[in-house]
């Protein structure tokens, strides 16, 4: 199937491609950790208050969880601009395009961000008003990771329909976006992501000196919080590389390269001594978590960054045709435009030589064309009917047009025309007359 | 043109873009660049008097606009980007072309702001701790305070120079957008309506969160009229001098007398809002500065109410004057450039619209060829059925009465001279009689109006698919072969 190539706007580019695109980047990938934060922390907030109802220590680190959401849910809206910003400078044609196809489902972001955070603050503000009745409060935070959860989804589907504009004919509206190969998986991907960003960062947070301090457990050890995330981390790396194979394995065709899957490989590559690392520090005794831990995060970092660039690199190769294309066509338009524009001019010219040979009917098509037809009853009544009112009374038009009234019940009030003069009224009404 | 159009034909796109950027400056204004310093003020007073009960209400104040601003007011924010890139995506592609730098360092102020307001409320308690720590903490407020005006006065920039006309086509800078004659009138009228517009608002809600302690509240009740009070004094000074600047301004761009007639009307009507609202919002001033124990709340909250209407209808009145541009004399309120339109009226707009289902419209396609010419040329304004509908227009002019296709085709052939506002048809004389014919049918079975989002788009023909034009030579590739 062949994809549709409309025009690009023409106006340059703001900045130098290259210099937006490692802004891009770099901004989407700022973004998205916070991102991964404020969903880890609301889906590990719902499960530690769950556990809570055993183990109440787990509902005080709950709490606590919340607290960072309320941090990272802000950070994620506002790095969230400047990515879409220039994705909006960069891909106007493929991403403008792609959000009006799922175009209810991309404003329903709006009020769904706004209700999660919402229910975020009552989940968190209100934590002591709920004593009585855990199971409305848990109900909260679940309804609240939910919405956190579909979000992305919603994003995904729209990030993945801008890359195949040959798709976009086949589209009807979300679901069917969502459907097209890859998104579910790429979602999948992007999950596990989220549950190893931040239990990692959790393992981190819950050793620092002040949530010891500030946090008392009663039965809970911290070190079985820091294992408990620590589990997770491990446990989420493993699933990542299954769900990262498995998106390589399925993304479509047009973005495939050698290049592109160097840098997943590298990406991957970088990862195996953090998971030896994780390995040791579970398993081994006389390994400590903190142990490597400066090593495991640079590691992440890297294959972070590496498959940021990856994940760019696929999207220029999907669409480096319909946007060599779409240059084309934008600058066979404009000489287009410019021909057409010129035709026109001449015409105009010519137009207005006529228009000195007649006054009247220049200043009637100026003033008047517009609500009185010749034949037709338009916004006031038809030039034959005037013509049949006032017949050899030109100053009775030009009277009437200098103190206009309201004659028909159908139709408006006529405006007044200030700016005439007495000639200009005249040559008009004789014009009418003569015609 | 160059885009699937999106389109809710029951609120309208207009409308949809209108509940959200309202939602959101009456937040910015009233919760953010106006109620901050108060916050600030009532933290001083705080600190000065020693008195706890400033501090407590302070942070409960502030916690209510930290829980507004940072998910209505933030998400209705980037809503205005969803909305406008869904709505007119050729001028908001546009725009950011232009002004990507002046909205790179606008998030940049934001990102600031956010920053800040998480420090400072979330350090509110935790300052409690020392004299030195509460100081630097009150210096955080009002480092938030500045912040949260800068992010406007840039916008400001922005929105006034999308409305200059003229200075789009020669100087794209953000430069022109501050020196343009309408920026400091309305940045001043801005920054004064949102100082008492947040002062009033706090009154507001000091005067609910006080109900248990009168005399505290007839301190802090007097306190913040005082504050608002002396920005009520410039805010009218504000007002007469942007009333005085922008009608003169934007009456000289109005070639037509219906129009200058509705603009007028629009216009007073301002004018009479103003009037009204300022002296009633002054007065509740003046009392609630000599006897704040005696004005009842409700008082209060009029004023709040008519505040926001007052800013409802200066934002009406500044998006009525833009029209029939979306930018200044650059591109029409439909996303049709100017330039575009010589090709558009001769070759029809069919035939260059990427997403279009029909090129041509012949005898017996006039009803479905017309709603696609709708489609490219109305809806980004009007609806079938919903909000400024189409019929509905129809039905004032023509009432009950069978609508005829050649009189609707010979009304809007015209249009743009007898309604300034209303951009000239772009398409070819098909196609206006194609439209035409689409809207008459529209009077007794009006058809559902379905969008991209739900319809899609056609399959790829052959102008869609191409990337050549007719006979002219390929200007991309001159040396390789035509398609």
């Amino acid at each position: 199937m062949t994809a549709p190539i409309p025009r690009d706007i023409p106006l340059p580019l703001p900045a130098p491609e290259g210099l937006l695109e490692i802004l891009l980047i770099a901004a989407f990938l700022v973004h998205i950790l916070f991102v991964h934060l404020m969903i880890g922390g609301s889906m590990f907030s719902l499960v530690c208050q769950i556990r809570g109802l055993k183990t109440p220590d787990y509902e005080k680190l709950a709490y606590r969880i919340m607290q960072t959401v309320t941090v990272n849910k802000s950070l994620a809206v506002v790095m969230g601009v400047a990515p879409l910003l220039i994705i909006n400078t960069l891909y106007a044609p493929q991403f403008y395009a792609s959000s009006a196809l799922i175009g209810d489902m991309w404003m329903a972001v709006i009020p769904l961000v706004t209700l999660a955070f919402l229910l975020a603050y009552a989940h968190k503000f209100w934590w002591n008003h709920f004593l009585n009745i855990p199971e409305l409060h848990i109900g909260i935070a679940a309804l609240e990771t939910v919405l956190f959860l579909v979000i992305p989804l919603i994003f995904m589907t729209n990030v993945n329909l801008m890359l195949f504009p040959e798709y976009w004919p086949k589209v009807t509206g979300f679901f069917s976006a969502m459907l097209l190969p890859n998104v579910l998986l790429r979602y999948l991907h992007f999950v596990s992501a989220t549950v190893l960003f931040s239990s990692l960062f959790f393992v981190w947070w819950t050793g620092r000196k002040t949530f010891r301090v500030e946090v008392q457990f009663s039965e809970l050890r911290v070190i079985d919080v820091r294992r408990f995330f620590y589990a997770f981390a491990f446990g989420a790396t493993i699933f990542q590389i299954l769900t990262g194979l498995m998106v390589f394995v399925s993304l479509p065709a047009q973005g495939m390269s050698w290049g592109f899957t160097a840098l997943l490989m590298l990406g991957g590559l970088v990862v195996l001594p953090a998971i030896w690392w994780m390995w040791q520090n579970l398993t081994r005794p006389g390994h400590l978590l903190d142990d490597n831990f400066k090593q495991i995060l640079t590691c992440f970092a890297c294959a972070t960054i590496i498959m940021g660039i990856a994940r760019h690199d696929y999207r220029e190769n999907a669409l480096a045709d319909h946007k060599a294309a779409i240059a084309e066509k934008t600058i066979n338009y404009q000489a287009a435009v410019k021909e057409a524009g010129e035709q026109a001019q001449l015409a105009a010219i010519k137009a207005k030589e006529n228009d000195v040979a007649a006054p009247g009917a220049a200043a009637f098509n100026q003033n008047c064309a517009a609500c009185h037809h010749a034949t037709l009853p338009t916004v006031g009544p038809a030039l034959q009917e005037i013509k049949e009112a006032y017949a050899n009374n030109p100053d009775g038009i030009a009277a009437w047009t200098k103190a206009p009234g309201k004659k028909r019940p159908d139709s408006m009030k006529m405006p007044g025309f200030p700016q005439l003069s007495d000639d200009e009224l005249t040559a008009i009404s004789q014009y009418i007359l003569s015609h | 043109m160059d885009f699937p159009i999106f389109h809710i034909d029951f609120i309208g796109n207009r409308m949809l873009i209108a509940v959200d950027a309202i939602l959101h400056v009456i937040i910015n204004h009233a919760l953010a660049v106006g109620a901050l310093p108060v916050i600030a003020l009532l933290e001083l007073s705080g600190i000065r008097t020693k008195d706890p009960r400033w501090d407590r209400l302070a942070y409960r104040l502030l916690k209510i606009i930290f829980i507004i601003t940072t998910t209505v007011g933030a998400l209705t924010g980037v809503g205005i980007w969803f909305s406008a890139s869904l709505i007119n995506p050729a001028a908001i592609g546009s725009l950011i072309r232009v002004f990507f730098w002046g909205w790179f360092v606008e998030w940049i102020v934001f990102v600031c702001e956010v920053s800040l307001i998480m420090a400072y409320f979330l350090s509110w308690q935790s300052s409690a701790r020392s004299p030195e720590a509460k100081l630097k903490h009150l210096r955080l407020g009002i480092f938030l305070a500045a912040f949260s005006w800068i992010t406007m006065a840039i916008i400001v920039a922005i929105l006034g120079f999308m409305m200059d006309p003229g200075n789009w086509m020669s100087e794209r800078t953000l430069i022109s957008g501050v020196l343009n004659p309408m920026y400091f009138p309305q940045l001043a009228f801005r920054t004064t309506l949102a100082m008492v517009m947040g002062g009033m608002t706090m009154i507001c809600l000091t005067y609910l969160f006080t109900r248990n302690d009168l005399p505290f509240r007839t301190t802090v009740i007097r306190a913040i009229s005082s504050w608002s009070g002396i920005w009520m004094l410039t805010l009218i000074i504000a007002s007469v001098w942007y009333y005085q600047v922008i009608p003169q301004h934007m009456l000289a761009n109005i070639p037509v007398a219906v129009t200058t007639q509705e603009y007028v009307s629009w216009n007073s009507s301002l004018k009479w809002l103003l009037t009204v609202g300022l002296s009633f919002v002054g007065w509740v001033l003046w009392s609630s500065v000599r006897h704040p124990g005696q004005v009842h709340g409700a008082k209060y909250l009029a004023s709040v109410l008519l505040l926001f209407a007052m800013l409802g209808q200066f934002e009406r009145v500044r998006e009525f004057i833009r029209k029939p541009f979306i930018i200044g004399n650059y591109m029409y309120a439909n996303g049709i450039r100017v330039e575009d339109y010589p090709l558009l009226q001769r070759d029809g707009i069919l035939q260059h619209a990427t997403y279009a289902g029909i090129r041509e419209v012949t005898a017996d396609n006039k009803v479905a060829a017309g709603r696609e010419v709708f489609e490219q040329t109305c809806t980004r304004c009007h609806t079938v059925n919903g909000i400024n509908s189409i019929r509905g227009q129809l039905k004032t002019m023509y009432g009950d009465k069978p609508w005829q296709p050649e009189v609707i085709a010979a009304y809007i052939e015209n249009m743009h001279g007898a309604r300034y506002f209303m951009p000239p048809f772009p398409g070819n004389k098909a196609e206006l009689d194609a439209l035409s014919v689409y809207l008459a049918s529209q009077q007794k079975r009006a058809t559902a109006f379905n969008g991209a989002q739900t319809n899609g788009i056609p399959k790829p023909d052959k102008i869609s698919a191409s990337t050549v034009y007719g006979t002219l030579p390929n200007l991309a590739n001159p040396h390789g072969e035509q398609q």
